[in-house]
């Protein structure tokens, strides 16, 4: 519940910060960039906090090169 | 971009902090499993070895004195798949600077702060990481100058003291000498490499095109490696020295140990502070220039000037990241032993030699076609 709670309460601090500088630039890829960004904290936040189970994106870089980790080993035993 | 310069002497006393980063605390132990007692010997050929790695990254940047890393992956490879690599760089950068925050928490919550939750540390290291970010680099820079003597005073504190207390190390320690074996070596030297030379890929995000004078940091970054080279050297003889091969081997930070068997008389005690405030410094600048690397290759990926606006949410997604990435500690000594290695090889070296093989290419088809020309 706090994790849910520090993570909302960051997101819109930061979002309440930020945004009104880019509207007022009109920077619009870059609003777009952060929004999307900002929507990817958030979920992943909550998702940490209640210990779902998300995608570890260290277990994909393991996949690929677990071969190659392999195959070094294997000549310098 | 905005126009950021830093010195060439600044730019050395990153590449120091940033290099002796994590190696000083982690290193020592993974060596000694591999080579027990040559540890050290290791560490001496894999700093050598680290001046054919960083003559790599000067020839590149000669080659592109004005652009980062992201802009040569753009304008070697073409848009598209220039603009993949480079954020599979940004991910590469970005997963290092979550793994830094996951080690200074883990040593913190295990060695220090007990009773402490680790997301309280993580969130507080992430707000002075992000501050440093925001602050730019040339502020970074600066707070590298300020902090480089203490770190320099509290190192030559730890040798000297280790050195003062004779009953504590044996020199038998180190013998006998180069018993391991030829292949065990390289393995050594290229877990070192790993850690030690090849991470310092994403300086090429700074050098060449935000420092004053180029010529005069190709020089420096030299002085860099060897300093640091010779600090971790010196440290890891010191670790074998007291602890002996295998307690080196067996423990997960065996210099923090190294530093908490110092005791001279009865009165300076409890050095072990002083390594992990020399940690704590060098993994800020570390963790601040793999962040800063990050996220300005990722705002020249997306064309972007301004990185700023992306500090905030990339830090949320750096606490989380470094919260969820190593369910466990065998589960990051494993990626660490494992994958890490081959990991930093591919973007340290293999991305740099690629870069440049193509490059030469494309310059020699240029030629000929160029030569060609004129006959037709």
């Amino acid at each position: 519940m706090l994790g849910i709670a520090v993570t909302l309460v960051a997101a819109i601090i930061i979002t309440a910060f930020e945004v009104p500088k880019m509207r007022k630039k009109k920077l619009t890829k870059e609003l777009w960039t952060f929004l999307i960004l900002m929507g990817m904290a958030v979920g992943l936040g909550i998702a940490e906090s209640l210990h779902l189970n998300i995608p570890n994106p260290l277990n994909g870089i393991r996949m690929v090169l677990q071969p190659m980790s392999d195959v070094i080993n294997g000549l310098l035993k | 971009m905005e126009n950021v310069k830093i010195s060439a002497r600044q730019l050395a006393i990153l590449v120091i902090l940033f290099s002796v980063g994590t190696t000083i605390l982690v290193i020592p132990g993974s060596l000694a499993s591999v080579v027990k007692q040559d540890a050290w010997m290791a560490a001496i050929f894999g700093t050598v070895s680290s001046f054919l790695v960083v003559a790599l990254y000067i020839a590149i940047g000669r080659i592109f004195p004005a652009m980062t890393l992201a802009e040569i992956l753009e304008s070697v490879l073409g848009k598209w798949l220039g603009k993949f690599i480079s954020l599979s760089f940004v991910f590469f950068a970005f997963f290092d600077a979550s793994d830094l925050i996951y080690y200074a928490g883990n040593f913190l919550t295990t060695q220090i702060l007990l009773y402490t939750p680790i997301e309280a540390i993580h969130i507080i290291l992430a707000c002075i990481l992000l501050m440093g970010v925001r602050l730019g680099l040339e502020t970074v820079a600066r707070a590298a100058e300020l902090f480089f003597p203490v770190f320099i005073f509290l190192f030559v504190l730890l040798v000297g003291s280790v050195l003062l207390t004779s009953d504590l190390w044996k020199l038998q320690n180190l013998e006998p000498i180069l018993f391991t074996g030829i292949k065990p070596m390289i393995r050594a030297v290229f877990i070192f490499l790993s850690s030690f030379s090849f991470p310092l890929i994403v300086i090429l995000m700074i050098f060449p095109s935000s420092v004053k004078q180029p010529k005069k940091a190709e020089k420096s970054l030299f002085i860099a490696i060897s300093t640091a080279g010779v600090c971790l050297t010196i440290l890891i003889i010191l670790t074998i020295l007291v602890l002996g091969p295998e307690t080196s081997a067996r423990q997960m930070y065996p210099s923090y140990n190294l530093a908490q068997s110092i005791k001279i008389g009865d009165f300076l005690q409890r050095i072990e502070a002083i390594l992990a405030i020399m940690w704590l410094i060098t993994i800020f600048f570390k963790m601040v220039i793999y962040f800063y690397a990050a996220i300005i290759s990722f705002g020249q990926t997306l064309n972007i000037r301004d990185y700023r606006p992306f500090t905030f949410p990339f830090g949320m997604l750096v606490v989380v990241l470094s919260l969820y990435s190593h369910p466990n500690v065998t589960h990051s000594a494993k990626f660490d032993y494992e994958i890490w290695p081959v990991y930093s090889l591919i973007y340290g070296l293999a991305l740099p030699l690629l870069l440049l093989l193509i490059y030469g290419l494309k310059k020699y088809i240029k030629h000929e076609k160029k030569r060609k020309l004129p006959l037709e």
